[in-house]
């Protein structure tokens, strides 16, 4: 037994050392073909490559659905050639060439054939397929989430620069402030702070899926001066009984998965769910959950949204 | 088998066949000259550097499709040649290569490697599947512990245990997954077949496994065919069936983990291939297992052309692919198979 | 020459064979006989190798039977089980081939030896003429006859018969073991054959052992052994032996009125 596990460790070994050592190895970054200038463009993207451009990219191609709208809000709309299944916003990008991105996987070859110089990747992405487009001498910047909407201000600065449009996205963060702020003042001087169940899936209705702590959503019913009541739960998308939410008795909910088929009539109508106090006050809202859960400068639709639902009082 | 030369030549036709066509279909079709072409190109590059358009096909040949074709083609081949040592081992016709834990166990590993943020080097690449391949390992030597009564390992135990163990490794997956919605998609696409690696290195990484594993299991063909007659005839005839027992299950397993860690779970193949050849071409297993390992390659080499062509630009997992053609292809052997006895 | 010195063989504390002594020389058939849990069955599959003893000693020609290979001990034992579940789809010729695994190299290549040696243990069990069908097809007698001469192929110098004629026709019955009979007077084979029908031992048999719960109650020639005594005793039972005219062998039947 003990020669046995010698002999599998020992191919193991030799295995991974194989592998790692293969002609294949991701570089650090692919080296431009003529000599570095003084006007080579460098950055370190969300998996701490440094990514390296001769110039502003011309033909960028997008990996996910919020990559996809700061390219266009940014004014850099001409400059993308390919786009991922999911992005639908704004209209015009469903008319760019789509490269895949169900089921996770990406048709490799249509990006190699539409020769990019730059391909913007998000966290939808896994590392294999990051390595997959460099082993293709593809650039790749991976765009981390920003946890906050200070980060994805800088995402979207990150992204100007990326494309040669750095002036437009700095203003664009301008405006962007200034709307956050505008809600923060209005609600800054309300006392009540209605409570918020937010329904992301309730193909149980038992046990529907939310937002949890950290998520945007969370941050935005905040900003907007309402309470989430699964803002104290311990994970950031968990379900919740319809024990907790009968407990917590919200003064509105939110259905994020309205465009799943569910509407207020529907809730009404589901066992259990007649006692709440939003039911029975018919403070049932849809929601269009594109713009909290794609991180890009839809958010503050989606802020200004909200805190109109949530306090019309305020809003007129 | 009458003539012993034609099912090796047909089988062979078939992985030709389909090694090509996985090479000429994507998103560009490369047509024979311009592969041609561009092999001869890649092997002795010519003075002039290529035309634009020709490097990007070179590249998407060498980059892409090769290893891609030839990541296949071993996953085939090892699937289906352990699925055929499994159902002359078991002497069960429902015998696949997962049956003793191999899959459940590599799913796990797999997913809990998944949580793990892993750096972004050669070698950090290899987290996943190298937790996939140590977890379906584990579990093997698990289920055999488990299985074992003194120095000897019951079929029936086998299969017991490995059921169970199973069972037990897929319910802590799931519960995993569902605790982390944010990876259950990845997780679930993996699950369901289909390399997620791509280049030279997945190929480099299962060599070893699979030339080892599968040289040993083409030499167990006469042992395969004693055991037929049962464990105590074969013992009686003089076959050390306790030895071959574990060398089988040893090669085997060893086999199916290293398919599985770069490739997830696809399903099918090592279940329908044996049953195939058994039909059309012998039940003696010095046979069986090279023209399966043969025409496995080549079958799911088909299977993933067809996984890459069918949704275009999307593209399918090929284990659904391999279910789907599987299941309705299943009855029918079954249905024959009941006419003509072959068990 | 088989020597078996107080062999025990049992499974944890519960013994089926108690202390059995018994002696088998080249060129006899020994008959096997017993009430059902006799272990008639555990004493051939202690042999071949599949249950080990827990005491006792069994030797082979010099060789000391538990110390031996798989490989080793099928060279010198060969044994004929009841023919059930054979693999369908191996044709006869294939079976018989099997015989030979204990000889061949770990890959199983065949010589133009091996081939011959099959084709004589099929001629002299008249069984060629079915090589080419599949197992599936033939009957039980053909079966059996077929694992007859895979134990042949074997070239063993002992072999073990475990009810061979069990579910056969009667025609079966008799002329395999006639040819046993023929093989072990041409070729000096030592059989031991576990038999349920006391008349066949009485016919075919040149000693008998009579097992009665893991001993060894009698063992003698058919006259001395077939007694009603000594059966009735065994199979709790009334029973009459006759004694036939010409040749004097035991001739067993309940008894009359």
């Amino acid at each position: 037994m003990k020669r046995l596990t010698f002999y599998f460790v020992l191919l193991t070994t030799l295995s991974l050392l194989l592998a790692a050592c293969s002609p294949a190895a991701p570089a650090a970054a692919p080296t431009p073909t003529t000599v570095p200038t003084a006007a080579l463009l460098t950055f370190t993207d969300g998996l701490k490559r440094t990514v390296t451009l001769p110039a502003p990219a011309a033909r960028i191609i997008s990996l996910a659905p919020s990559n996809t709208e700061i390219l266009f809000a940014i004014g850099a709309a001409a400059q993308v050639i390919g786009r991922d299944d999911f992005s639908d916003y704004p209209a015009e990008a469903k008319d760019l060439p789509d490269i895949g991105g169900s089921n996770g996987k990406y048709d490799l070859e249509k990006i190699a054939s539409l020769k990019p110089d730059l391909v913007i990747a998000s966290e939808l992405n896994t590392a294999d397929q990051v390595k997959a487009l460099e082993d293709l001498k593809i650039t790749v910047y991976y765009l981390s989430n920003p946890p906050d909407l200070e980060g994805m201000f800088a995402n979207l600065i990150t992204v100007g620069e990326l494309s040669g449009h750095k002036a437009q996205a700095a203003t664009l963060v301008d405006t962007l402030r200034q709307r956050v702020k505008a809600v923060q003042d209005k609600v800054s001087g309300v006392a009540n702070r209605p409570t918020i169940f937010y329904e992301l899936d309730a193909t149980d209705p038992s046990k529907p899926y939310t937002a949890g702590p950290t998520t945007f959503i969370d941050q935005l019913i905040q900003i907007s001066g309402g309470v989430n009541i699964a803002g104290s739960l311990s994970t950031a998308w968990p379900q919740i009984s319809l024990e907790e939410i009968l407990v917590k008795n919200p003064d509105m909910i939110l259905l994020g998965d309205a465009a799943y088929g569910n509407s207020p009539a529907q809730v009404k109508q589901r066992a259990g769910w007649t006692g709440l106090k939003a039911v029975k006050d018919n403070n049932i809202q849809v929601f269009d959950d594109n713009l909290v859960s794609r991180p890009g400068p839809r958010l503050v639709d989606g802020l200004e949204i909200l805190a109109k639902l949530i306090h019309p009082e305020v809003f007129k | 088998m009458k003539n012993t030369a034609r099912p090796y030549m047909s089988s062979f036709l078939l992985l030709v066949g389909a090694l090509l066509l996985s090479v000429a279909v994507g998103s560009v079709f490369i047509p024979p000259i311009t592969l041609f072409r561009l092999f001869i190109n890649g092997v002795a590059p010519a003075a002039r550097p290529l035309a634009e358009d020709t490097a990007t096909l070179s590249t998407i040949l060498f980059s892409l499709r090769l290893p891609r074709t030839a990541l296949v083609a071993m996953t085939g081949a090892a699937l289906a040649g352990s699925g055929t040592a499994y159902q002359g081992l078991f002497r069960n016709p429902l015998a696949d290569p997962y049956l003793i834990g191999v899959a459940s166990g590599a799913g796990l590993g797999a997913v809990l490697a998944m949580s793990a943020n892993w750096p972004y080097t050669s070698l950090g690449m290899l987290g996943v599947p190298l937790a996939a391949f140590l977890g379906a390992v584990l579990t093997v030597a698990a289920v055999y512990q488990l299985a074992r009564v003194r120095r000897t390992i019951p079929t029936t135990n086998l299969i017991l245990a490995g059921v169970a163990v199973s069972s037990f490794a897929t319910a802590i997956t799931s519960f995993l997954m569902i605790n982390s919605t944010g990876e259950m998609r990845r997780a679930l696409v993996w699950l369901l077949g289909g390399s997620t690696m791509t280049g030279w290195q997945p190929v480099v990484a299962l060599l070893p496994y699979i030339t080892l594993g599968l040289g040993t299991l083409v030499t167990m063909g006469h042992a395969l065919n004693v055991l037929q007659f049962g464990d105590e005839q074969a013992q009686q005839l003089g076959l050390p069936v306790q030895r071959v027992r574990v060398t089988i299950i040893l090669a085997a397993s060893l086999t199916t983990a290293a398919a599985v860690s770069f490739s997830g779970v696809i399903g099918f193949v090592g279940l329908i291939v044996p049953h195939l050849v058994r039909l059309v071409w012998s039940s003696d297993y010095r046979h069986m297992l090279p023209l399966s390992m043969i025409s496995g390659a080549g079958l799911l080499l088909i299977a993933d052309v067809l996984a890459r062509v069918v949704m275009a630009p999307q593209e399918l997992p090929v284990g659904i692919i391999t279910a789907l053609a599987g299941a309705p292809f299943f009855l029918w052997v079954l249905r024959r198979a009941k006419q003509q006895h072959f068990w | 020459m088989l020597e078996i010195k107080n062999l025990c063989v049992g499974y944890g504390e519960r013994l089926v064979l108690h202390g059995l002594n018994l002696e088998l020389p080249a060129g006899q058939i020994l008959g096997v006989i017993g009430p059902n849990g006799a272990g008639k069955s555990t004493l051939i599959r202690t042999l071949s190798g599949i249950l080990a003893p827990q005491s006792g000693q069994m030797h082979f020609m010099g060789h000391n039977l538990p110390q031996l290979t798989p490989t080793q001990r099928a060279r010198l034992i060969a044994v004929v089980p009841q023919a059930n579940q054979l693999p369908p789809a191996f044709t006869a010729w294939e079976t018989v081939l099997m015989g030979r695994t204990a000889h061949l190299n770990w890959l199983g290549q065949t010589s133009a030896h091996d081939e011959e040696i099959v084709r004589q243990a099929m001629q002299r069990t008249d069984t060629l003429e079915l090589a080419d069908r599949r197992v599936g097809e033939l009957s039980g007698g053909e079966q059996q006859r077929l694992l007859l001469a895979r134990a042949l192929a074997q070239a063993a110098p002992l072999l073990l018969m475990d009810e061979p004629t069990a579910h056969l026709d009667l025609q079966y019955q008799y002329n395999l073991l006639q040819q046993v009979r023929d093989l072990v007077d041409r070729e000096r084979l030592a059989v031991m054959i576990v038999l349920h029908d006391l008349n066949l031992v009485s016919r075919y048999t040149d000693r008998v052992a009579l097992l009665v719960k893991g001993e060894l109650r009698a063992l003698g020639s058919p006259k001395e052994v077939l007694t009603a005594d000594l059966l009735s005793q065994a199979y709790h039972t009334p029973l009459q032996v006759l004694s036939l005219e010409k040749s004097g062998l035991p001739y067993i039947l309940p008894p009359v009125g």
